[in-house]
């Protein structure tokens, strides 16, 4: 039996025992701790490599950044854009455990609202943390936000989980043209933007607008786009009539509540009597639109390179997204790889947003953890639990509203360096070991290996300063100072 | 030599009566409140001819859950009963069909627009009480100027020397694992003040707080004046700003945030989905006056939302996004116990407005402004509202 037939079938006895000692064991055996050496960066301007990781994944796990090394960013994106080729056993040891998120939508209401709340949060959060297909998570956050559900909106806590494997898990690193259709009749967004009960059943029905607005202004076009009210008005009329059907499991058309006219939108004439493919005329519209391909670009670059991202890096996006019509993956690749991505006036310019704080705090420390209620509770404090954003727009992607979260993360960086957020476990003295820090001349290494560079004079003064009464050797004053690295400037971006 | 007299007689003054500082609360009502089923328009027809399922009836005496009659042509929803008694004393100004020149329809491009105090395309980076604490941060340079309650700062402070986003005052504290937080809090500052720019001025903007609510904290609040605030997290917010204003820290300014306004779907009546959130509206606001009674000659406060919705009903028995709301404000500066502007009419054939959406007569930036002037007593309008002609409301007392 090799190692990686023995981890699975460890993982197939684990997830049913669900013992969590047991798993944590496991996880450290085989690879999911820290490894023995660590070489953190040695110089006082941000490595690239660390650079590349920070952007495509939640965070480096203690050994990213030699993995990287060893085998250069583009095989290591290479191997990160073909996520089913990468094994997740370990992640799934955790992750896999919550029965409701392996539902289909319709078992799901048989289940009470706040185990279906605390298994889908669960989920998201340990598999940001553990799995190692990096790119894959941060892209499904990506997508979670663009195609935001609100689950304490109607009947959307039953339909999220369904949405969160069907539409944004299957998808996210696929096509743009099937995310969006998976998107517009998932049963989720049906309920969340009232597209189950758009219909002209009656001469004087007049169409719900909701899901139409939001299609061409968040999903597609963005607002400035080129579209009209009277487009959104259309659009909605051509998507008239789609439902779910609870018992029945599955998403149906009735034409009964479709409005049968001829539309016009954006310029296309859809004849009369369209039907149900009155959708994929709309789609194919909207996603051929050149305004999505910039908008989506647009989107992804102030995501992965600045907050304000070079034109011309969009434009040359953008082209690659209407040539491969809508591949995400090529997309990405071109990103990643082009020379935007790496001007160093970009770098470490974006802040991290309460959950990444958090997931990448997590994985710098090789943490165990089972993401229970306290572990939670800090993301409530900073506004950004997964799903509980109220608007279609999703968790804004930008530094402004979450500046008023510092104190939470300030309290977070201490909590989590003293090992007092239950259910969550670090071990610090084994990492400082891993660096090989023997006394406090040495804490530019542990500082370097949460933010990719060499203190600043200025930065070293006050750690030295802070450590200066203390002995290294004492445990609350390790605590204290990986605290304070947490709660530094410089691990508030990336 | 103006200006420097001006500053003089406004020091004396605060000396004379040691009154703290003005405080504004603006609460933003998210998602485009129905304001037509707020005061309802009973005198109109066409009112009950567009809404046949979800229109509120007229008042009628000595009926429990009747709306209430505040003149001939309008009534309260009964859900707004708790405010009754404010209109009449004529504290509680309502001002109708106000609104932004935004045709977009989009809940996030009307509510940018409202909070940045702009026109449409009028792109100005800032918000316009971070613009108004700005311009006006005179003697409150040390103080909580402003709190924004609940989790992310709303842009309508979007440039403000300092902002501070809370939910209770409570656990506003640093834990560190030796129980030292003083020598961590002393780092942490020193690492904020390395560089200036905008996260390290939250940094240190945090630990101000920090040191203030740690004083505020020693004793345990209790509400005067039977105040009964709902138990739901906007009682919470207000209880906690009513506390900040009663701690006299300067504070200018408070956001709070009340969402589910956005009601496409099943919208209800007297009672249902938008009659729950009205209800809580009026308890939460209700109480905080009650609590506030000490301090009404320094407190206003004003409800607002990005857009109202349209005159006639869905298929789905809700609202879609229309035009012009209806504007309330509370305080003693406030021309109340009327509404104020005409009553547009229901008929609305200009498609620019959008199909069916309230005509706007008023520009809510003339209602602002009258705040700004005769309540806060801040006069550079036109830095505010760069480009924009206040138009003459009197919506408060000069």
């Amino acid at each position: 039996m090799n190692r990686r037939d023995f981890v699975k079938v460890m993982a197939g006895t684990l997830s049913l025992c669900g013992c969590n000692d047991m798993i944590s064991a496991v996880s450290k055996q085989f690879g999911q701790g820290i490894p023995k050496t660590l070489t953190p960066a040695q110089q006082s301007t941000l490595d690239k490599d660390f650079h590349f990781l920070s952007r495509t994944t939640y965070g480096l796990w203690p050994g990213d950044l030699e993995k990287v090394k060893n085998m250069g960013r583009k095989a290591w994106l290479e191997k990160q854009l073909q996520p089913q080729n990468i094994n997740d056993t370990l992640c799934d040891l955790r992750a896999r455990r919550f029965e409701t998120i392996h539902h289909h939508f319709s078992t799901c209401y048989e289940y009470k609202k706040k185990t279906l709340r605390s298994e889908m949060v669960k989920h998201t959060l340990l598999r940001a943390i553990y799995s190692r297909r990096q790119l894959f998570e941060v892209m499904v956050g990506f997508w979670s936000d663009h195609f935001n559900i609100h689950i304490e909106k109607a009947d959307c806590i039953y339909l999220k989980a369904t949405d969160d494997r069907e539409v944004i898990r299957k998808h996210a690193l696929g096509n743009f043209r099937d995310l969006i259709r998976a998107s517009a009749i998932s049963p989720a967004m049906l309920v969340y933007l009232d597209g189950k009960s758009n219909k002209k059943q009656k001469p004087q029905d007049i169409p719900n607008e909701n899901y139409a607005r939001e299609l061409l202004e968040l999903h597609t076009l963005g607002v400035y786009g080129g579209y009209t009210q009277k487009d959104v008005f259309e659009v909605a009329r051509a998507l008239t009539g789609w439902r779910y059907h609870r018992r029945k499991r599955d998403v149906f058309f009735n034409v009964h509540l479709h409005d049968q006219g001829q539309k016009t939108i954006l310029g296309h004439t859809l004849p009369a009597n369209g039907g149900k493919e009155d959708l994929e005329r709309v789609l194919d519209i909207v996603c051929n639109h050149p305004s999505t391909a910039s908008y989506i670009c647009y989107k992804l670059a102030k995501r992965f390179v600045a907050p304000k991202p070079p034109k011309q890096l969009v434009t040359n996006m953008s082209k690659v997204f209407s040539d491969t019509k809508g591949d995400i993956k090529a997309v990405l690749r071109y990103l990643f790889l082009s020379e935007e991505f790496y001007n160093p006036t970009f770098f470490a310019q974006k802040f991290k947003r309460p959950f990444h704080f958090i997931v990448s705090s997590l994985r710098f420390l090789a943490a165990d953890t089972y993401a229970r209620r306290p572990q939670i509770n800090y993301l409530e404090r900073m506004g950004q639990v997964p799903f509980q954003y109220p608007t279609p727009d999703g968790y804004p992607d930008e530094m402004q509203p979450w500046l008023g979260t510092l104190l939470w993360r300030w309290n977070f960086a201490h909590a989590v360096a003293a090992n007092k957020v239950s259910g969550t476990r670090i071990h610090l003295r084994k990492l400082l070991k891993s660096l090989n820090i023997n006394d406090k001349e040495q804490v530019t290494k542990v500082i370097a290996h949460f933010i990719g560079r060499l203190p600043t004079p200025q930065e070293q003064q006050i750690f030295a300063e802070y450590m200066n009464d203390k002995d290294m050797k004492k445990a609350t004053n390790q605590q204290e100072l990986l605290g304070l690295i947490l709660c530094s400037p410089a691990f508030q971006r990336y | 030599m103006d200006i420097l007299r001006q500053g003089f007689l406004r020091k004396l003054l605060f000396a004379k009566n040691k009154e703290q500082s003005t405080t504004l609360v603006c609460v933003f009502l998210r998602g485009g409140a129905d304001t037509l089923n707020f005061v309802v328009p009973y005198g109109d027809d066409d009112y009950y001819r567009l809404r046949p399922s979800i229109h509120i009836a007229a008042p009628k005496n000595n009926k429990r859950e009747s709306s209430i009659r505040l003149d001939d042509f309008y009534a309260f929803h009964p859900k707004l009963s708790p405010l009754y008694p404010l209109f009449e004393e004529g504290r509680l100004g309502i001002v109708q069909a106000v609104g932004s020149d935004n045709t977009s329809g989009s809940h996030f491009e009307a509510q940018d627009q409202m909070e940045h105090g702009s026109s449409q395309h009028q792109l100005l980076g800032s918000g316009w009480l971070g613009r108004h604490l700005r311009l006006h941060n005179n003697e409150h340079k040390k103080a909580i100027s402003a709190v924004a309650m609940g989790t992310t700062i709303p842009e309508s402070l979007r440039g403000a020397p300092n902002i501070n986003v809370i939910q209770s005052l409570s656990d506003l504290k640093i834990h560190t694992a030796s129980g030292n937080s003083q020598s961590a809090r002393d780092a942490i500052a020193k690492m904020y003040g390395i560089q200036s720019n905008i996260l390290n001025q939250h940094g240190q903007d945090t630990l101000g707080l920090l040191q203030k609510i740690e004083n505020l904290q020693k004793s345990e609040y209790r509400p005067e004046n039977n105040a009964n605030y709902p138990q739901n997290s906007f009682g919470n917010e207000l209880r906690e700003v009513a506390r900040l204003i009663k701690g006299q820290l300067g504070l200018q300014v408070a956001c709070i945030d009340l969402g589910g306004w956005d009601t496409h779907f099943f919208q209800g009546q007297e009672n249902g989905l938008q009659a729950g959130n009205i209800d809580t509206l009026a308890k939460g606001l209700a109480a905080f006056d009650a609590d506030l009674h000490r301090y009404k000659n320094s407190v206003t406060t004003v409800v607002m939302t990005e857009f109202g919705r349209r005159v006639y009903e869905n298929s789905s028995m809700g609202t879609d996004h229309g035009r012009a709301f209806t504007f309330f404000a509370l305080g003693n500066k406030i021309n109340g116990g009327q509404v104020l502007g005409k009553w547009p009419g229901l008929k609305n054939d200009n498609d620019e407005e959008g199909p069916g959406g309230l005509k706007v007569q008023y520009d809510y930036r003339s209602l602002l402004s009258e705040i700004l002037l005769d309540v806060l007593n801040n006069r550079q309008i036109a830095k505010i509202f760069p480009n924009f002609r206040p138009q003459k409301i009197g919506l408060t007392k000069r």
